[in-house]
């Protein structure tokens, strides 16, 4: 008797003692077990449940050898638990000196407790360690074997690089920041412009650090890239609660300058976009408290201030507050840019259509898309039918989304309504609901995805419905290749989560404007194949608060030919390219597939044809020019004229293909192609 | 030479005004000694503080004017420890109406609130230690609603100019000993209309009141000292002809305290602080209605939902899932109400206007409510 009581106290202790450390984990099945209270001395680490950090004291080991090739779930989300304990899992494979993260979790159960699921084999040893992140108080753990379907399997996965460098106070921008095309990432401090440039290598970055002075504002709530000075670097604009800075580039990309013209702006989006389709990119930030804002380039990037139903003869642009994001992008296919205004505090969103000249008309309540109530901090808006117009998806931050089909039709002169499409498209179902929401293409099978809350991307399956997969440590971040394989990568701070190649195919198109802004910002890119039509518009500014390429990405699935690529360029040029090579990356000049003399827009003609070393130019009538500058087909300035005598001496040039810039007194571009020989 | 007699008779009434009553009076003719304050509705705002006489003598020391008088809510807003000096006038003859125990007094065309901004114990500031008026905010009852006006103070402390554009001043002080400095915001006028205003949708199109916040019954129903003569404001503003006497005063239970007040209970200390913290907009009809929370006092007795205990939080992006109730019941580090409330991040600090600073006293209270709170159900 008192040796069986001996022995009792002794295995009591011994258990205690023997789950301290994951060398004298205790060995468990599948059922229940109880935990007494988390007070090992080992800790688990590596932290699988990581999205919590650091903290925990004590820990719990056990081992689970399964029998069999299952599905198992450990969860601490059951009745044995009432009420709930706020537990954290970490599951390992290896060895207790080589301790693998296999599974884990922290909060998905009901008030903080845990459930992990995650596929086993026969006979392998997973090492169950809990711990004390934030209790050290006893509970129950249930281990279900094949409970559970194994989980879909992703159309794209991610693998995952740190960078520490990545350390400005604001890291939410991937552009192109050297006119390289290739996207490139940007950081931002008050003194500091810190710039990742991609290199040849993927995953590796060449580092430059700009010293900035002037930043009075930082980017606390969005940021926007675009070459407002045309020199062919692009600049960047930072929206806080206060106000906006502008880091403006030198023309030779070394060095920025900090700009704030010191408007009082409650920033919430902030854009870059040719508001007043003059070929210069305009800055537009939305106003959280009052009537929208923008600054309007003059041609000089001299920026005048604006603000919509305020200033005299301001532009229609969103007259209440509330106004947390704008995205600027054709919805009518009438060649210019539109706009969307996701609004939050009562009054609906806002539909803008651009009627040319500076005149923007609400359509809102004809586009019946002007539901109330709506909570909304950004829409995800892209052609999701692939039907040739774009669609929108008011994705919403609180309540639920709405889908929008856009039922345009360019053979009458009716403003169609679009029609509310929510019922079964998967959107109605998914209950998450974000900030920051950003339609593209993740898996490249040729149909627009969106990213949105809570790791979770919305796959597009085609005829307009979405199916969700979880993807545990994706958030929205800035998006854009980053290591240069066609497809897209996300960056959030030091994370990049980059994308795993899937075998479907895609081609990359990126932009040089000559008449129209530099980014080509608001152009319409069109690529043709067995698929049928896809669209993009190039946007500065999508989704809330970060920024993402200005390169257009397809993908095409498993189609193995694009039959052509149209591109429809603000200034109303169109390039063609027939049957470009797929899953290559595709620069276009504007104009550049124009024959000599197929300009739509000409306010001059030249001659002779070819030129040798005089360029005669002949204006057209009631126009006179200011300016005229000459670029190459890869994009490049390589001459400048004041324009004297009505014409250019091109001696200097190589022989080869060039377009011609004219701009008139008003600032109005024309541009030309010619031959010098 | 009769004018002279009323102004020397003016002044001492004026001087006397609080020790001997102007009733009282065995002259043989009777004087009613008229206030110097000037607000023509048609002018307003004036260009410069001094223009609407509301002080007497040198105005940095903000001592008010006759009928111009002082009060104070039980809880004051967090301003990065400003402190403030708060007056109303309204035109002789008129007088505000009762609304309801936690409703703004509906005061009549014509009335002024007055709110100076400023800090004790300055430090950059000569000669070091100083006392610095920053701002004095006024808001003007006009037939169309109320209207705004921001006087910032000049450096000599002898005048504020008109100025609703906002700007920045750096300011240092100490606070209880404590060295303390922040980048002072005087506001843009659409900041004032954030807080302060209403807004509903009427046939689809939204419509916005400006409004006052604190004076509610609910907030001035305590004692205040007039000069030596303690009285509860309420009843004051009746005596001084501001008031409709036809109502009661609030129940204990509709009376806000003084969150600072130890003496009282973590539950009603934490009740008035979001209330004359974030009610303004978290509750129905104001700038962040959209939210669940419903801060306001009289919305929050037994109603731990209205609080947000237990209740999720809407928008995780960039925060720690951890953070996925708005107040989780003795668990600070997983209140998004404590983690807002505990940053200077711009994009992520509750109040978003007012403050740039932790409120330390304000988040240690909210702290000691998180945990006395019970587990969720």
């Amino acid at each position: 008797m008192k040796k069986l009581l001996l022995l009792i106290l002794f295995m009591t202790g011994f258990i205690s003692w023997s789950q301290s450390t994951c060398a004298t984990a205790v060995p468990v099945t599948a059922g229940n077990t109880v935990v007494v209270s988390i007070n090992g001395t080992q800790i688990p680490a590596p932290l699988c449940a990581a999205e919590n950090g650091g903290g925990a004291t004590f820990g719990k080991w056990y081992t689970y050898t399964p029998t069999i090739n299952t599905t198992v779930t450990i969860t601490t989300d059951i009745t044995a638990n009432t009420p709930r304990v706020d537990t954290r899992l970490h599951v390992y494979t290896g060895t207790c000196n080589t301790l693998t993260c296999y599974s884990g979790d922290d909060d998905s159960g009901a008030n903080y407790s845990s459930i992990a699921t995650f596929n086993v084999t026969a006979g392998t040893t997973y090492y169950i360690g809990w711990d004390n992140r934030w209790t050290s108080n006893g509970f129950t753990f249930q281990i279900i074997e094949n409970s559970q379907t194994p989980t879909p399997s992703s159309p794209i996965n991610y693998t995952t690089q740190s960078i520490s460098t990545i350390n400005s106070d604001y890291n939410i921008c991937v552009v192109d920041m050297d006119g390289d095309h290739k996207d490139d990432i940007v950081g931002v401090n008050n003194n500091n412009l810190k710039v990742h440039y991609q290199t040849a290598t993927p995953g590796t970055f060449s580092i430059t650090n700009f010293p900035l002075t002037g930043v009075t504002y930082l980017p606390t709530w969005s940021l926007a890239a675009g070459d407002y000075n045309k020199d062919g670097y692009n600049d960047i604009v930072l929206g806080s609660g206060s106000g906006l800075s502008i880091l403006r580039s030198n023309n030779t990309g070394t060095a920025y300058t900090g700009i704030t013209p010191g408007q009082y702006i409650f920033c919430q989006r902030t854009n870059f976009a040719d508001l007043n389709d003059d070929g210069n990119l305009d800055i537009f930030s939305c106003h959280d408290i009052a009537p929208n804002v923008y600054y309007l380039n003059d041609n000089a990037a001299n920026l005048t201030y604006y603000q919509t139903s305020v200033t005299p003869g301001a532009m229609n642009l969103g007259a209440s507050g509330g106004n947390y994001a704008t995205l600027f992008t054709d919805f009518d296919n009438d060649g210019d840019s539109d706009v969307f205004i996701s609004k939050c505090s009562g009054p609906p969103c806002e539909l803008i259509r651009n009627d040319g000249n500076g005149v923007y008309t609400n359509i809102s309540a004809t586009a019946q898309v002007n539901v109330t109530p709506i909570q909304t901090w950004s829409s995800a808006i892209a052609d999701f039918d692939n039907d040739g117009d774009m669609d929108i998806i008011i994705t919403a931050s609180a309540g639920t989304h709405r889908f929008f089909r856009n039922e345009l039709n360019t053979s009458n002169s009716v403003e169609e309504a679009y029609t509310n499409i929510t019922a079964g498209s998967g959107w109605d179902t998914n209950t998450s609901t974000n900030i920051d929401n950003i339609a593209y293409d993740f898996d490249n099978d040729g149909r627009v995805d969106v990213l949105g809350a809570g790791g979770k991307i919305m796959f597009n399956q085609g005829n307009n419905v979405f199916a969700p997969i979880n993807y545990p440590g994706i958030s929205v971040g800035a998006v854009g290749d980053l290591n240069n394989d066609g497809f897209l990568d996300i960056q959030n701070g030091t994370t990049i989560k980059y994308a795993i190649p899937n075998g479907n195919n895609w081609v990359k198109v990126t932009l040089d404007g000559i008449q129209s802004n530099k980014n080509g910002i608001g152009a319409r890119i069109e690529i043709y194949g067995a698929w049928g039509k896809q669209i993009r518009d190039i946007r500065s500014g999508e989704g809330f608060k970060y920024m993402s390429s200005l390169n257009a990405h397809f993908g095409i699935g498993t189609a193995t030919a694009i039959t052509q690529i149209i591109i429809k360029w603000p200034s109303g040029i169109v390039d063609t390219i027939d049957n470009p090579t797929i899953n290559s990356v595709v620069n276009v000049v504007e104009g550049s597939t124009l024959a000599v003399g197929e300009f739509a827009t000409n306010g001059f003609s030249i001659y002779p044809v070819p030129a040798k070393d005089i360029l005669n130019i002949k204006i057209v009538d009631g126009i006179s020019m200011k300016s005229a500058q000459i670029y190459d087909l890869t994009g490049r300035m390589v001459l400048e004229s004041n324009l004297t005598n009505d014409s250019i001496n091109v001696s200097s040039l190589t022989i080869g293909n060039y377009i011609l810039l004219m701009k008139d007194d008003n600032g109005k571009a024309y541009s030309q192609k010619f031959i010098k020989e | 030479m009769k004018k002279n007699y009323i102004l020397l008779f003016s002044l001492v009434i004026s001087l006397s005004l609080l020790i001997f009553s102007c009733t009282d009076n065995d002259d043989e003719e009777q004087y009613i000694p008229v206030s110097p304050v000037v607000v023509d509705l048609t002018q307003v705002p004036y260009p410069k503080l001094s223009d609407y006489k509301f002080f007497e003598g040198d105005m940095k020391n903000q001592t008010p004017a006759l009928n111009v008088l002082p009060y104070e809510p039980a809880s004051s807003l967090f301003t990065d420890y400003a402190h403030k000096k708060r007056f109303v006038w309204m035109p002789i003859g008129t007088k505000a109406s009762y609304n309801g125990d936690g409703n703004v007094l509906d005061l009549p065309v014509g009335s002024v609130l007055i709110k100076t901004f400023y800090y004790d114990n300055v430090q950059n500031v000569t000669p070091v230690g100083a006392t610095r008026i920053i701002e004095t905010r006024i808001m003007i009852r006009k037939t169309s609603g109320w209207i705004f006006a921001e006087y910032v103070w000049n450096a000599e402390q002898t005048e504020a100019f008109l100025d609703l554009d906002g700007s920045f001043t750096e300011i240092s002080w100490l606070e209880d000993g404590i060295p303390k400095s922040t980048n002072y915001r005087i506001p843009n006028e659409v900041q004032c209309i954030i807080c302060h205003k209403s807004e509903e949708m009427v046939n689809g199109s939204e419509v916005i009141k400006h409004i006052p916040i604190g004076i509610k019954p609910q907030n001035l129903n305590f004692n205040y000292n007039y000069n030596g003569v303690t009285k509860n404001q309420l009843t004051k503003w009746i005596e001084q002809g501001y008031l409709n006497n036809n109502f009661s005063l609030p129940t204990a239970e509709n009376t806000t305290v003084n969150y600072n007040d130890a003496s009282k209970s973590v539950e009603l200390r934490a009740r008035s602080y979001v209330d004359i913290n974030c009610a303004h907009c978290h509750q129905n009809e104001r700038h962040c209605d959209y939210r669940p929370m419903r801060y306001a006092f009289s919305e929050t007795a037994n109603n731990l939902t209205n609080m947000g205990v237990c209740v999720n939080t809407q928008d995780m992006q960039d925060f720690s899932p951890s953070l996925s109730k708005i107040v989780s019941p003795a668990n600070i580090n997983r209140s998004m109400m404590y983690h807002r409330l505990n940053t200077e991040n711009e994009a992520i600090r509750m109040p978003l206007h007012g403050r740039t600073i932790i409120h330390t006293e304000g988040i240690n209270l909210i702290k000691d409510w998180i945990n006395s709170l019970q587990p969720c159900p």
